[in-house]
C-alpha cells in the first residue's frame, strides 16, 4: 500500500518500532543493495565486516558514525570504487558493468569540492560530460547552464576555484555531479567543512533538487542533526570493525521547511538517532580495548 | 596609489641588492688601488670592464658558443626528460626499475665521465652537450614523475568513475596537475645546462673556433690575463641569472590561473 509522503499529521517516533511493510518506500525498486560485504584494505584494517543495505529509488538515505567506522569506505564501494573482499554489492538489482550505459547514472561529491584548479567553474562542472560521452545530454550546453543556475553560480562560471568561498566551490562540486542528471547521488560528508549557515542553506538546496529531480541520495554525514534533517532513514554505523548497527526511519514530511530544526518531532528524533550513535560509539570503544 | 618610492616592496628589492652591489664594487676598486694590487692578481672593476669592451669581440664569439651548447642541453633535458617521466608513470616496476639508473647518473660527477664522452664522441659540441644533458636532466625527470604522480586522489577516482581512459587521464588530470612541478624542474635545469656546459668544456678543453668562455678562462689564466678572466666569468653568471629569470617568469605566466598554493610550493 503507497501512501503519500506529504502526510499531515506526523506520527510520534517511536524508538525501535520500525516495521518496514508501512514505509512507502518499500515497494519500490532497490537502487542498491549491499549483501553481506566485508571489506579489507592492504594494510589489514577491517573497514567492513558484513555490511548489508538496501537504498531503494527516490529514498534519502544517510550513513551516520564516528569517524573511522568506515562511511566513505561503504560509499566508495557504493560508486563501485575499489573491490569488495567478500559480499556482494548490486546495483539496479545487476552488476557494476550495467552502469553508465543503460542511463542510470551516478554521481559523487565528496568531502572537499575536488575542483581542477587550473580550470574555470565552467570547464569543472562540464568534466563530466567531457569524461563521459555516453552520459551526454543532447544539448550539453543548456544542461551546464541548468546545473550552474540551480546551485547559483551562473554569474560565477568564468571564475577560478580559488576566487570562490568555500560554499561557491561546494556548490561548484554540486553542480559538477547534477551536469550528467544522475538519478544515484553519492555525498561523502559534502558540506563538514562548510560553516552552519552555509551547511544549512545548502541542506536546503540538496532536498530541493533531491525532490524536483526525483533522486536517490546516499549522504555520509558525522552530523546527528543534518541526518534527521534531511533523510528518510538514518544508518548508524560503528567502528572496529566498521558494521551498520541500527537504522532510525525519520518519518517526517517534505518539504523539509527550517521550522522543522525547531520542531519538538525533529529534538525527538535527534535524541533517538544520538543515543543509537552513543551505542554504536560505545560497541566501538569496546571492540579496541 | 601615490607612496614613497622608499616603501615600495619592488622598489626595495631591486635597490638593496644593487646597492649592496655597488658598495661592494666601489670597496673592490678602492683596495686594489690603496693596496697597489698587481692587476694579474685581481684586477679592479674598472679594469675588468675596460677588457670586457676591448675583448668584448672573442668574449661574445665565446659565449654564443656555451649559450648555444647551454640550451641545446636544456632542450634536449626536457624533451628527453619528459618522455623518460611519462615511461615512468607507466607503471611502478618501469619507475623501480630504472629510476636507480637515473639517480647513479645524477651522482657521478660529470667531469669523471666527461672525458670518456670526449673520446666517444667525435663533435666537440655534441660531446659537451651529452655532458650537460647527464646534470640537467635529473630535476626535469625527479620532479615530472612527481608531479605526473601527485594527483588529487579523488579527482582520479572521479575519472576512474566515469571510466576515463588512461590517456584522457594523462591529458586532462595529470598533466595539467604536473605543471608546477615541471616548472620547479625547469628552473634548476637551466641552471645545471649551464654548469654542465661549463664544467665539460672544461674537462674537454677546447680550443680554436669553437672555444666557449669556460675555455677563454683557462686560456687567460695561462696568459695571466685576469681582467678578461673576470669578464668572462661576469658573463657567465649573467647567463645564468638571465636564465633563471626567463624560467621565473615563463612559470609564473602559465602558471598564473593555478592555485597559489600549488606555487607556493615551488618558491
Ligand atoms: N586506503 C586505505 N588503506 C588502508 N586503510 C584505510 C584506507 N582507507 C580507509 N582506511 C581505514 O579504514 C577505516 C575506515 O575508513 P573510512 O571509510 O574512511 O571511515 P569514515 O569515512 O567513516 O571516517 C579507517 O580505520 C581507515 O583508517
Ligand atoms: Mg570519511
Amino acid at each position: 500500500m503507497m501512501q503519500s509522503k506529504l502526510k499531515s499529521v506526523p506520527p510520534k517516533p517511536t524508538p525501535g518500532a520500525q516495521t518496514g511493510a508501512e514505509k512507502p518506500s518499500v515497494n519500490r525498486r532497490p537502487v542498491l543493495q549491499v549483501e553481506g560485504v566485508d571489506k579489507v584494505y592492504a594494510n589489514g584494517t577491517v573497514a567492513l565486516k558484513g555490511a548489508d543495505m538496501t537504498v531503494r529509488e527516490g529514498e534519502f538515505v544517510s550513513l551516520l558514525g564516528p569517524s573511522g567506522c568506515g562511511k566513505s569506505t561503504l560509499l566508495r564501494i557504493m560508486a563501485g570504487l575499489g573491490d569488495v573482499s567478500a559480499g556482494q554489492m548490486r546495483w539496479w538489482e545487476q552488476g557494476y558493468d550495467v552502469v553508465g550505459d543503460t542511463g542510470r547514472k551516478l554521481a559523487f561529491v565528496f568531502q572537499n569540492a575536488t575542483l581542477m584548479p587550473w580550470a574555470r567553474v565552467r570547464k569543472n562542472v562540464r568534466l563530466p560530460l567531457d569524461l563521459d560521452h555516453s552520459s551526454r545530454p543532447d544539448d550539453v550546453e543548456k544542461s551546464i547552464d541548468e546545473a550552474l543556475s540551480m546551485v547559483g553560480l551562473s554569474q560565477f562560471q568564468h571564475a577560478f576555484p580559488r576566487e570562490l568561498s568555500g560554499g561557491m566551490q561546494m556548490r561548484a562540486s554540486i553542480a559538477r555531479a547534477l551536469t550528467t542528471q544522475p538519478n544515484l547521488l553519492l555525498m561523502d560528508e559534502p558540506f563538514g567543512a562548510l560553516d552552519e549557515m552555509t551547511r544549512n542553506k545548502l541542506n536546503d538546496d540538496v532536498l530541493a533538487l533531491w525532490q524536483a529531480r526525483n533522486w536517490t541520495v546516499v549522504f555520509v554525514t558525522h552530523s546527528v542533526y543534518e541526518a534527521v534533517y534531511l533523510s528518510n532513514r538514518v544508518v548508524v554505523m560503528a567502528a572496529r570493525p566498521g558494521r551498520i548497527v541500527d537504522e532510525i526511519t525519520i518519518d517526517q514530511p517534505y518539504p523539509r521547511l527550517p521550522d522543522f530544526r525547531v520542531s519538538t518531532e525533529f529534538a525527538g528524533y535527534c535524541r533517538q538517532v544520538s543515543q543509537a550513535l552513543e551505542r554504536a560509539s560505545a560497541l566501538g570503544e569496546e571492540a579496541s580495548i | 596609489m601615490k607612496q614613497p618610492l622608499i616603501k615600495s616592496e619592488r622598489f626595495v628589492q631591486i635597490a638593496a641588492p644593487l646597492g649592496v652591489g655597488v658598495l661592494f664594487l666601489l670597496f673592490w676598486e678602492i683596495m686594489v688601488i690603496a693596496l697597489d694590487m698587481p692587476r694579474y692578481i685581481l684586477p679592479g672593476p674598472s679594469a675588468i670592464g675596460a677588457s670586457l669592451f676591448a675583448d668584448w669581440p672573442t668574449l661574445f664569439r665565446s659565449l654564443m658558443i656555451t649559450v648555444q651548447i647551454t640550451l641545446l642541453a636544456f632542450a634536449i633535458s626536457v624533451v628527453l626528460g619528459v618522455l623518460i617521466s611519462l615511461v615512468f608513470i607507466q607503471s611502478r616496476w618501469i619507475e623501480i626499475s630504472l629510476f636507480p639508473y637515473a639517480v647513479l647518473m645524477q651522482v657521478t660527477p660529470v667531469v669523471a665521465i666527461a672525458p670518456l664522452i670526449i673520446i666517444w664522441v667525435d663533435d666537440t659540441t655534441w660531446a659537451l652537450t651529452i655532458c650537460a644533458v647527464i646534470i640537467a636532466i635529473f630535476p626535469v625527470i625527479s620532479n615530472t614523475t612527481l608531479g605526473l604522480r601527485s594527483v588529487d586522489p579523488n579527482l582520479l577516482s572521479l575519472f576512474r568513475m566515469y571510466r576515463t581512459s588512461r590517456w584522457q587521464e594523462l591529458i586532462r588530470l595529470r598533466i595539467p596537475s604536473a605543471l608546477p612541478y615541471f616548472f620547479g624542474g625547469l628552473r634548476i635545469s637551466s641552471g645545471l645546462a649551464l654548469i654542465g656546459a661549463v664544467v665539460a668544456e672544461f674537462v674537454a678543453g677546447t680550443g680554436g673556433a669553437r672555444a666557449g668562455l669556460a675555455y677563454l678562462i683557462l686560456q687567460s689564466g695561462f696568459t695571466l690575463r685576469i681582467p678578461r678572466m673576470f669578464a668572462a666569468l661576469l658573463l657567465i653568471a649573467l647567463t645564468g641569472i638571465v636564465l633563471f629569470a626567463l624560467m621565473v617568469w615563463l612559470s609564473d605566466r602559465v602558471l598564473r590561473n593555478w592555485h597559489e598554493s600549488a606555487l607556493k610550493v615551488e618558491h
